[in-house]
């Protein structure tokens, strides 16, 4: 019995290959100054490698499933700190937690609900998770272009609807409305009255005086820059075309760090409310 | 004497089920090179996983557990509730201890699934529909799902809807390289038809699917897979192939997979190489590997050691990872399954995910 087990412990380890000592690759086990297009487990290379090559053939647009779309300018902003669909005790992406992030799990083929992604090609290597998995557990950090470095100075505070867009029609229910900034807002402020969305009461007209004020929570999910979800408190957006109004005037309006009031009305001078319209249809 | 008298409705069931060569139950491969019985015989599936057969569940509560415990009755579950149902399930619940170099540890207690199995045999042994569903946690989810036709002899069969693809050792980890990079594993069932041959010493599945993990198609591509397993009591060999052509490119994969027991001890061991054109401008070519030993340590109780590596490139040296896993099962009872275990990856060192450790606690129920 004693000759059986070592023999077992010897053998099992003698046949396991060494690990490799990692010289002369980069951290994703590739070698070092291996094309560009190699993938980092930086936000922008994941975007360029997968996110825009793999995922948005599905998941772009007003009708993405499930409301992620994964294109360049709106995938951040709907995966960090967002609350999953399919499993909402999950995050998307929850940083610096890649086990607990939803994401890894859809990649891995571990989520408890729905098939593994890519639904429509082979699932992606391991490395690829792995570096997906090593951003996540770097802080999931944003160093895309569009404001993700804190160094970049912006002469104006802007928003911008990430989910829905201005005027689109997406299915229902909508669940949250995202807006990005492209600076770091004082999230101080949302504690005011300052963000308010209506229905239009079915007629899709915001003047005829039978619309509705649809009480929400609003929270900030990613800051440099701030990415502000607001959800409805009762109950998913049903049919209806709705208006979200952001102040940018006094009283209160929303400002970034410095006390700079956005330019909501996008006219290149501070001040002006963020008004989105959009319209939701019940597909089912 | 009501006990004897249990264990004695046990025995009679599983020498039925023997000598009517019926589905004989596996719940691990290990399971079946140690017993030396045929792989793909031990559950509704014929290449594995999921509902145990009534063989399956009296092996269970007989040979697997350190003891019985005894109910009220003397009645003992087969899961076979007339000759046209049968239902089964299982539970996994984990605790777990993560720790990556470079960063704080996590713990956490998690459920890991609760799967219910069902399947209808509209005419016995030759006609029936069965049905893999994953409860929890979060929400319902489809795994299998497929009518199967099994000509008189009990030779051939056919299935068509959504099921497990057949390649390699069925293991239940799927995390395990040979699991994870393969893509073939218990989340990644697929659609199509599949046409499965089975005899005393051999058992082959050949299915084609979508290629798509069971989301929807969107070419003309398709996924071939193939497995083939010939069984003798003390040793078993078999190989596999995989191909799925996409859009995207192709992704193929060829391996050979055995299993022998040496006293005490059950091996298995598996090697796979895949090439994969959709990683990248080139061609990829990989392979991974698992070797495990299982020695019976006693009664209900099983040290398993398991050594893993993985080439994620051929074209590029010192990439290469490892993963070691020694798990200690443990059946106190019928249905239920004790087990505690380390897992430490080894990669190259400038990448902390792949020098992680894990270690874990887990319950699983199963009847």
């Amino acid at each position: 019995m004693r000759k059986a087990k070592l023999l077992a412990l010897c053998t099992t380890c003698a046949l396991a290959a060494c690990a490799g000592d990692g010289s002369g690759l980069d951290e994703n086990g590739r070698p070092e100054g291996e094309s560009s297009g190699t993938l980092q487990p930086d936000f922008q290379s994941i975007q360029d490698n997968v996110f825009t090559p793999v995922c948005t053939g599905c998941h772009a647009g007003a009708a993405a499933p499930l409301g992620l779309r994964l294109e360049e300018g709106a995938s951040y902003a709907l995966l960090v700190n967002a609350p999953s669909v399919e499993a909402p005790s999950l995050q998307r992406v929850q940083p610096s937690n890649p086990d607990a992030s939803y994401l890894i799990q859809k990649l891995a083929g571990t989520a408890a609900v729905g098939a593994r992604m890519p639904l429509n090609q082979p699932a992606l290597p391991a490395e690829t998770i792995a570096v997906i998995r090593q951003w996540i557990a770097d802080g999931a950090a944003n160093n895309t272009a569009v404001g993700g470095s804190a160094k970049v100075r912006f002469e104006l505070v802007e928003l911008t609807a990430v989910s829905p867009e201005s005027d689109e029609v997406v299915p229902g229910p909508v669940r949250d409305v995202v807006v990005a900034s492209n600076v770091e807002l004082d999230a101080s402020l949302l504690q005011s009255s300052l963000i308010a969305l209506r229905a239009s009461g079915g007629d899709g007209n915001f003047d005829s005086g039978n619309e509705r004020v649809v009480p929400v929570d609003a929270t900030v999910r990613s800051d440099q820059p701030t990415v502000l979800a607001i959800t409805p408190r009762l109950a998913p957006l049903s049919a209806d075309s709705y208006e979200l109004h952001i102040s940018g005037t006094d009283p209160v309006a929303m400002a970034d760090l410095q006390a700079r009031p956005i330019d909501g009305d996008g006219d290149g001078a501070p001040g002006g409310d963020f008004v989105l319209r959009f319209t939701v249809e019940m597909t089912q | 004497m009501r006990s004897g008298t249990v264990l004695r409705n046990i025995c009679a069931l599983v020498a039925l089920v023997l000598v009517s060569s019926l589905h004989i139950a596996r719940a691990e491969p290990y399971f079946a090179v140690r017993e030396g019985l045929k792989c793909a015989s031990c559950h509704f599936n014929p290449a594995g996983g999921g509902m145990r057969n009534a063989f399956g569940n009296g092996w269970a509560q007989s040979a697997l557990p350190a003891r019985r415990i005894e109910g009220t009755g003397t009645d003992a579950w087969t899961g076979v509730l007339s000759s046209f149902v049968a239902l089964g399930g299982n539970l996994r619940a984990n605790a777990t201890y993560t720790d990556v170099p470079n960063a704080d540890a996590t713990s956490e207690f998690e459920l890991q699934e609760l799967r219910a199995y069902l399947a209808i045999s509209a005419v016995p042994d030759r006609l029936a529909v069965y049905i893999d569903q994953r409860i929890a946690p979060g929400g319902s989810q489809n795994l299998e799902a497929f009518a199967r036709y099994t000509t008189k002899d009990q030779r051939w069969n056919v299935q068509a809807g959504q099921f497990y693809l057949p390649y390699g050792l069925r293991i239940e980890d799927d995390e395990a390289y040979i699991r994870q990079v393969t893509g073939i594993n218990f989340a990644t069932p697929d659609r199509g038809v599949q046409v499965g041959y089975e005899s005393a010493q051999w058992s082959a599945q050949l299915a084609v699917s979508n290629g798509t993990a069971s989301g929807p198609e969107p070419d003309e591509g398709k996924q071939v897979s193939l497995r083939a397993e010939h069984v003798q009591n003390v040793w078993r060999f078999g190989a596999g192939f995989n191909n799925n052509h996409t859009d995207a490119g192709d992704r193929q994969m060829q391996g050979v997979f055995a299993g022998v027991r040496t006293g005490p001890i059950a091996w298995l061991a598996e090697a796979d190489y895949l090439t994969d054109e959709t990683l990248g401008p080139v061609e990829r070519k990989q392979w991974v590997g698992l070797i495990e030993a299982n020695w019976l340590v006693g009664k209900g109780q099983n040290l398993k050691l398991t050594a893993e590596v993985f080439e994620p490139d051929t074209d590029v040296d010192e990439d290469e990872q490892n993963r070691y896993s020694l798990v200690w099962e443990y059946v106190p009872f019928q249905f239920v399954q004790l087990r505690v275990g380390a897992r430490i990856y080894d990669g190259i060192p400038q990448n902390d995910l792949q020098n992680r450790k894990i270690y874990f606690a887990q319950v699983n129920g199963f009847f």
